[in-house]
């Protein structure tokens, strides 16, 4: 499991001084850290769309943004993408949990949503990798390259366990 | 007496002190704001609901500019829960112009049901500041009041206008999405 600390100052690093989103159980660890980490202001949104709408208005601002959601509410932001996000050139990362795979079979409302997570992200052009434990920093790093040079929302997926 | 969203709008520029960003939003708003007010602006095309969100961000990135979000009424209506983010949050340089003309007007002015808001309450219970509605039949020397007491609030502040639904027929914005994010770049802090 990659350290909440460590990955928040790596970010932070990056130079992400805000997030937003939603939660999900797989990130209960990093939010309870921004309790510890001021130098990020995270923003508590009610809705994934709103929380690429905030991102995008830090980003409008100049200032960098993570957006943190499960892969359900990754199926609510279709337009804040398409109309805004990718539309203006904002660049934000994307968080995803990757929900409904084998460890959540008791846990029917994610399945159909956990099988097509990756044509999603496809179909909407989103750049994407899978965070994993032993190389989430190069991942990270791949994914600021991509978001910086096109100027748009690119994603980290995130199964249970590695966060 | 009739007072259009649009001519708030107009109304507003002599209120402004050259240091407010303004968020629009999509449709009539924008094209508004881009025809009636100084240049260059956030003039939003799309994301119906979520200029509120889009202002929140811009407020806390830019802390030294007066961010002010004009919204119509359905396009509050579909992101309301952002009200309560807003609140949370309390950026004292957010602005919000409520234009409740009670109708979709960018697509034919089909009725929206704001018609049962009480703003005054709504806002109240949402824990933001907020100023006394504009109304149809407001002369016009107390909706400049209103509007300058709006943009000189000291902290987060929200004024709602009860307008009519009659929108002139606009040019859309000429400049593409990417280059009204360029302008933005150049604004210095």
């Amino acid at each position: 499991m990659i350290n909440s600390s460590e990955f928040l100052d790596f970010l932070r690093e990056k130079g992400f001084s805000f997030a937003t989103g939603v939660p999900c159980s797989y990130f209960s660890r990093m939010i309870d850290e921004f309790e510890n980490l001021k130098a990020i202001s995270y923003i508590p949104a009610t809705r994934e769309d709103e929380a690429v709408g905030i991102a995008s208005g830090i980003a409008f601002g100049g200032a960098r943004a993570f957006v943190i959601m499960q892969n359900s509410g990754y199926a609510t932001i279709g337009d804040a993408l398409t109309s805004l996000a990718q539309l203006y050139k904002l660049p934000m990362l994307l968080i995803v949990s990757w929900r409904g795979l084998e460890p959540d079979r008791d846990f029917p409302e994610h399945s159909l949503m956990g099988e097509v997570t990756e044509d999603t992200l496809v179909g909407y052009h989103v750049p994407y990798w899978e965070m994993k434990e032993e190389d989430w920093q190069e991942t990270i790093e791949l994914a600021l390259t991509e978001m910086d040079e096109t100027s748009r929302p690119v994603a980290l997926l995130v199964k249970q366990g590695v966060l | 007496m009739t007072m259009y969203g649009f001519e708030i709008i107009q109304e507003l520029a002599s209120v402004l002190s050259g240091d407010e960003i303004i968020v629009s939003s999509n449709g009539n708003i924008s094209r508004q704001v881009y025809h009636f007010l100084p240049k260059p602006q956030i003039y939003l095309r799309g994301s119906m609901g979520l200029p509120v969100p889009v202002g929140l961000g811009m407020a806390m990135a830019r802390p030294g500019k007066q961010i002010l979000t004009l919204v119509g009424d359905g396009n509050l209506l579909m992101g309301l829960g952002s009200l309560t983010t807003t609140s949370f949050i309390r950026p004292s340089n957010l602005k919000i112009l409520i234009l409740d003309n009670n109708a979709y007007a960018t697509t034919g002015s089909q009725m929206t049901s704001s018609g049962i808001l009480e703003y005054p309450s709504l806002l109240d219970g949402f824990g933001i500041p907020n100023i006394v509605p504009i109304l149809q039949d407001d002369p016009i020397e107390l909706i400049k009041e209103k509007l300058q007491l709006w943009i000189d609030a000291s902290e987060l502040c929200v004024l709602p206008a009860l307008v009519d639904s009659n929108p002139p027929t606009l040019t859309n914005i000429p400049w593409h999405p990417e280059q009204i994010t360029e302008f933005q770049k150049n604004i210095s802090s």
